[in-house]
């Protein structure tokens, strides 16, 4: 359901493995658990407070315990991150925009993250600060046409430790909401993980716990836990085709695809120094000049519910322009369907699923598609000109409310619940009102940009589990 | 839903889908496997969960939980062997070593086609240094896995080890492709570093350590790699400040202490010995310690050892390569040599002719020692204590102006590179009248 759950999986065999203690023959550790790479969720849509503009959080670092030492937690300054946005419907970015970190540490001689009484985001007394630039890439075809610095030096806001070392900390991280020139905003740094979800009942062969899972009684197993967000709002004319506003859902211009991806250097083995000389003779730089993607994630679904374990990493390092080549199969006939139907008998259909790759992959016609002849990708779509919903719906658009998921993704949508029922047949007639019983985030969401809420100090960090109540059953 | 219900809790039907929950499960990502009861009952799930902060003892734990209910199911035979190759790292007790060669055992019985298990079984046998066996696994697990890279890191370890190079080049690279991360970034420094590039070493360790880890030890690990990288070319400052970030990511982290040690004046290194030594005492730490008694003109105590590599040994461990190094240097060469020679004969690695190469100079046979000293160099190494090796060996084989040669490069690396060899290395460099 949700990356960050992929991301769990592989702890176990990840923490591992392998030193021999007995030698001096080298063995690093062989894991797989990268969470400064691991992207755990995108959201999209339109705020109400901000109508005329596109926005986007993407989240990284899954798991983040305040209480874990704040060193701990940080951008790799090493890694490109990525908000890629698709308006052509050819699953290929047409527009990034590109964040990469720098860490500062100002007293080496120190090893505290930081001194008591931190006041503000540039303090000496904060002594590892991140920093980063935010570079504006346009792109035809998948290549480079212009490429933009549209901020550098904006500070990443710190990690809460706790009331005695950062004593005002909304207004200290507040500081790291900076504008953008055209008239966006940009925050990056800690936050509440927005995501809601009871593992236990989702990844427990879908452990119902109370009924079908539409009656509460959900344990909400993120509460308590932090990621590192990016937070990005653009003038919708910053996104679209045509590079104009919206002038409402029909538009030619209103749909785009937005996915997020991670990349790092592909060095050569034998070493920078012949590398670098090879690469001078034509022309190139060296080292960092060469990325490769580790991580993407679009709609909440695909990665986790669609894609086999062994294809993982594949699908980590494939573009959204190949997924109908590569992962089609997966989508037409998901597995998920199977399994529920031999636990349940729910009837889900389990082939010929073309409802979930019109959901997901090409959009709804009329509502998420983007053109004429969309081409099946794995991008968060969302129609720019759905005005925000009066009374949002965690269900979306299958409780009837047009503004949410699978129409780009709102922070309270219920992509959970959403999923397994739209996996049981809801958008093909059969209605089964499946569940995890948890409904909402256990901390509310900000009204105002970055929207997404401070976590827990790391001096009052608990992980509680919160039960949420139980309630009569939602239709 | 009471139709929905009726079907929850049906035992047998559940049971016979373990295999294919688990699949589902897993799918999912599960750090949440599973009670296959299916009850509705809150909190009845009595699942195993296991948060990602959870001590490897917790982790064990509830592995051990997860495969008495899903005895059939490979996967978590995997989770658990792995949990306890990590308890090995932790607290170097290899009888842990057995267990988990028990559980990835059974995890092939149960399905020979896991790629996990595979690979589980080929980081174990890399643990017990047996170098083919390992290389026989990876292939297989990268067979079974083409798109995951821990496979391929399992088939770079063996080749270094085997001294195919150029395979573990080609290897390397394609990991490296796969997924630059943590795991890769950590191997390619390794590999230049074997090639006497060691401030490519440097820069691919930075990158190990910018990209990180979900586990701290793992993240301490190349903290104190790189310590040891800077280290090695004298940057004692830089060490200092790698060791320290380790010891900040891990406290208490054990080779992080010892690399402290390497950079601290003889009192506190000392110290800083005996407290790794109390909490893991390795032959590697209890050499350490014993080599700076030594240089301080005390009685070092070796007796551990020798106690360590039977345990060791015991658990299945192939300890050749580092016991021939010791009893060339403390013990008897006589055995050092046969150690040695075995070990070449498992793993022709540059590691293992530098240790043939000083065994058979410490028995008294220089020219020979000096031939392998230098096989052991063949790949540009510029380790200080092979070089050291190759010019002692030079020295005593009445190569003066090699032997000058290789000790001057060996100090000028780094002029403390130990506490007891350095300062040999020096004398002997004075004797030789350079």
């Amino acid at each position: 359901m949700k990356k960050l759950a992929f991301a769990a999986a592989l702890i176990a065999a990840a923490i591992a493995v392998s030193l021999s203690f007995g030698s001096s023959h080298r063995e690093a550790p062989l894991t797989a658990l990268d969470p400064t790479a691991d992207d755990t969720d995108i959201y999209a849509f339109v705020a109400p407070d901000a109508t005329d503009k596109l926005t986007v959080i993407a989240n990284w670092i899954p798991f983040e315990d305040p209480a874990g030492g704040p060193n701990f937690y940080r951008f790799d300054d090493r890694a490109h991150y990525y908000i890629n946005i698709d308006n052509t419907g050819d699953g290929v970015y047409d527009i990034r925009y590109q964040f990469a970190f720098k860490t500062h540490v100002l007293n080496k001689n120190s090893f505290l993250y930081a001194l008591p009484g931190v006041s503000s985001i540039r303090d000496p007394k904060l002594n590892v600060q991140q920093t980063y630039t935010v570079t504006r890439e346009k792109l035809k075809k998948g290549k480079t046409v212009s490429e933009k610095v549209v901020a550098r030096n904006l500070p990443v806001a710190p990690n809460n430790v706790g009331p005695k070392t950062i004593p005002n900390y909304t207004a200290v991280a507040n500081q790291a909401i900076q504008s953008l020139p055209g008239g966006g905003k940009v925050f990056a740094g800690q936050r509440d993980d927005p995501f809601f979800v009871d593992l236990g009942t989702a990844f427990d062969a879908i452990n119902l716990r109370v009924g079908t899972g539409n009656q509460g009684g959900g344990k909400d197993d993120l509460a308590g836990y932090g990621v590192h967000s990016i937070a990005l709002q653009l003038p919708k004319s910053d996104v679209t085709i045509d590079g104009k506003s919206v002038s409402g859902p029909a538009a030619s211009n209103a749909v785009v695809g937005v996915w997020t991806s991670t990349e790092r250097p592909r060095v050569q083995v034998q070493g920078v120094a012949s590398a670098a000389k090879k690469h001078k003779k034509h022309g190139k730089k060296s080292d960092d000049s060469n990325f490769v993607q580790v991580s993407r994630l679009g709609n909440p679904l695909i990665n986790e519910l669609v894609i086999p374990l062994g294809q993982k990493d594949h699908f980590n390092a494939t573009q959204p322009s190949q997924d109908a080549k590569l992962y089609g199969k997966y989508v037409l006939s998901p597995e998920l369907a199977k399994v529920m139907n031999l636990l349940f008998h729910v009837n889900a259909p389990e082939t010929n699923r073309t409802d979930i790759v019109q959901a997901l992959l090409t959009g709804l016609p009329g509502k998420t598609q983007i053109g004429k002849h969309p081409v099946p990708a794995d991008t968060l779509k969302i129609n720019l000109g759905v005005p925000p919903s009066a009374n949002p719906n965690r269900l979306g658009v299958l409780g009837g409310d047009l503004q949410g998921f699978p129409d780009g993704r709102r922070l309270a949508d219920d992509v959970t619940d959403i999923s397994l029922r739209v996996v049981a047949g809801e958008l093909k007639g059969n209605h089964v009102p499946l569940g995890d019983g948890v409904d909402a985030n256990d901390k509310p969401f900000l009204s105002t940009f970055p929207y997404v809420t401070a976590t827990n100090s790391g001096f009052d960090s608990q992980i509680p589990k919160p039960i949420t109540p139980t309630h009569a059953p939602t239709p | 839903m009471h139709q929905l219900r009726s079907h929850i809790g049906e035992g047998p039907l559940l049971r016979a889908l373990a295999v294919t929950l688990a699949v589902f499960a897993a799918a999912l990502g599960t750090f949440v496997l599973v009670n296959q009861r299916g009850s509705d009952a809150p909190s009845a799930a009595g699942g195993v969960s296991v948060p990602p902060s959870a001590s490897t003892d917790t982790r064990i734990a509830s592995y051990q939980q997860l495969v008495r209910s899903h005895p059939s199911d490979s996967r978590g035979y995997d989770f658990l062997g792995d949990a306890y190759m990590q308890k090995v790292r932790e607290t170097g007790d290899a009888s842990f070593y057995k267990r988990a060669d028990g559980v990835y055992t059974k995890a092939l019985q149960l399905n020979p086609r896991d790629p996990a298990a595979v690979t589980g079984a080929g980081t174990l046998a890399l643990a017990r240094h047996d170098f083919s066996a390992a290389l026989g696994y990876g292939q297989r697990a990268r067979e079974l896995a083409p798109f995951s890279f821990q496979p391929v890191g399992v088939v770079v370890d063996a080749q270094v080890e085997l001294g195919r190079y150029q395979d573990a080049r080609r290897s390397l690279q394609q990991m490296i492709d796969l997924r630059p991360n943590l795991s890769s970034y950590a191997r390619v420094s390794y590999f230049r570093e074997l090639h006497g590039d060691l401030s490519g070493a440097i820069d691919a360790m930075k990158l190990a350590v910018s990209a990180g880890g979900g586990a701290a030890e793992n993240v301490a690990y190349v903290q104190t790699l790189l310590g040891n990288l800077y280290f090695a070319v004298g940057r004692r400052a830089d060490a200092r400040e790698a060791y320290r970030t380790a010891l900040e990511t891990f406290p208490g982290y054990v080779p992080a202490t010892a690399g402290l040690a390497t950079v601290s004046r003889r009192a506190r290194a000392l110290r800083l010995y005996r407290s790794a030594v109390a909490r893991l005492p390795l032959p590697q730490y209890v050499i350490a310690l014993g080599e700076l008694q030594q240089a301080a003109g005390k009685r070092p105590d070796y007796a551990l050892v020798r106690a360590e590599e039977r345990l060791l040994q015991a658990s299945g461990v192939n300890t050749d390569v580092d016991l021939a190094l010791f009893e060339a240097n403390h013990g008897s060469p006589a055995r050092a040599v046969s150690l040695a020679k075995r070990a070449w004969a498992a793993a022709p690695s540059v590691r293992s002719a530098d240790a043939l190469g000083w065994a058979l100079t410490s028995a008294g046979r220089p020219g020979q020692g000096l031939h392998w000293a230098r096989r052991g160099l063949a790949l540009g190494s510029r380790d200080p204590l092979f070089l050291y090796h190759a010019g002692m060996s030079a020295k005593a084989a009445g190569r003066a102006a090699v032997a000058r040669a290789y000790l001057s490069e060996s100090l000028a690396l780094n002029p403390r590179f130990s506490p007891l060899y350095a300062p040999r290395a020096e004398r002997t460099l004075k004797e030789l009248g350079a």
